[in-house]
């Protein structure tokens, strides 16, 4: 009788570790993924990232000068980024972003989110 | 005609005999210095006497970058306990860079604009030369040459702003 309980609660362990793993696996798969654009030689790279909603883009200021993460129509503006600095956006809406640094204005880079 | 005596003066002042020899890392170190500030300078001056908005901003971007550029020259330098040594071509860019203010200051409007435009279009294309022909083959420290070339693309990019911002002034 004890024993018929063990095995039953053992059954139920399992299953409910299997359960786990399976919602795991999901969710490492929509796992929002981090995407590095640099920002050196008075360029982005690289110029266009391509994304998923919920993904991040991070940019590293690897000059020697300031520069800024500007989209055309607003959407993200980081503001100034010194030397060294980052900027993060989050993805949240999905279309074409076309970014520029706001200093330096032939520097141009887009985001893409799909 | 006006243009190229000025960019001749401007690269005089880059490549005067002195010169012949190679500049080492303490009198490289005082052109790169002396080369930022004179352009900081000019820029300040330039910040508050613009007309143009164009004028002003590239004025405003000139302080930044170069202040930015300088703050890092000096931190190197004083890492590899370089000390600055003037020479012919730190004190030629000096002396030029006061002209240029003198002759700015006496200016003002539309025609400020323009001669503080044409003179940061010659000075970056002459900067760029040195850059390229004498300071970084020169250099004999690693990081100094690295800092040399990390330079480079901002001032290419200020050569094509000043460049897009005299195409636009009458």
């Amino acid at each position: 009788m004890r024993s018929l309980a063990l095995m039953v609660l053992a059954g139920l362990l399992v299953s409910s570790t299997g359960e786990e793993a399976r919602s795991l696996a999901a969710r490492a798969a929509a796992r929002p993924a981090t995407v590095a654009v640099a920002i050196e030689g008075m360029k982005f790279a690289p110029a266009t990232v391509t994304v998923k909603p919920g993904d991040t883009v991070v940019w590293t200021n690897k000059d020697i000068v300031a520069h800024t993460v500007t989209e055309k129509a607003g959407t993200f503006d980081s503001k100034i980024i010194p030397p060294g600095g980052t900027f993060k956006y989050v993805a949240r809406k999905k279309g074409s972003f076309a970014y520029l640094c706001s200093l330096h204005q032939p520097m141009t880079g887009g985001v893409n989110v799909q | 005609m006006k243009k190229t005596s000025l960019f001749a003066a401007v690269l005089f002042a880059l490549s005067t005999p002195a010169f012949a020899q190679s500049p080492n890392d303490a009198q490289i170190a005082s052109i790169v210095v002396t080369a930022n500030q004179v352009d900081i300078d000019a820029g300040k001056l330039a910040a508050t006497k613009a007309a143009d908005p164009e004028v002003k901003k590239f004025a405003n971007l000139m302080v930044a970058d170069h202040t930015g550029v300088n703050k890092q020259a000096v931190a190197l330098v004083t890492k590899l306990k370089v000390k600055p040594e003037d020479n012919d071509t730190s004190k030629s860019l000096k002396a030029g860079g006061d002209k240029n203010l003198a002759d700015l200051k006496g200016l003002s409007g539309a025609a400020f604009d323009k001669a503080y435009i044409d003179h940061e279009v010659a000075y970056h294309q002459a900067v760029l030369d040195a850059v390229d022909k004498t300071l970084i083959p020169s250099a004999s420290n690693a990081e100094l040459k690295a800092l040399l070339v990390k330079v480079r693309p901002a001032f290419v990019s200020h050569l094509e702003h000043a460049k897009h911002v005299q195409s636009t002034l009458k």
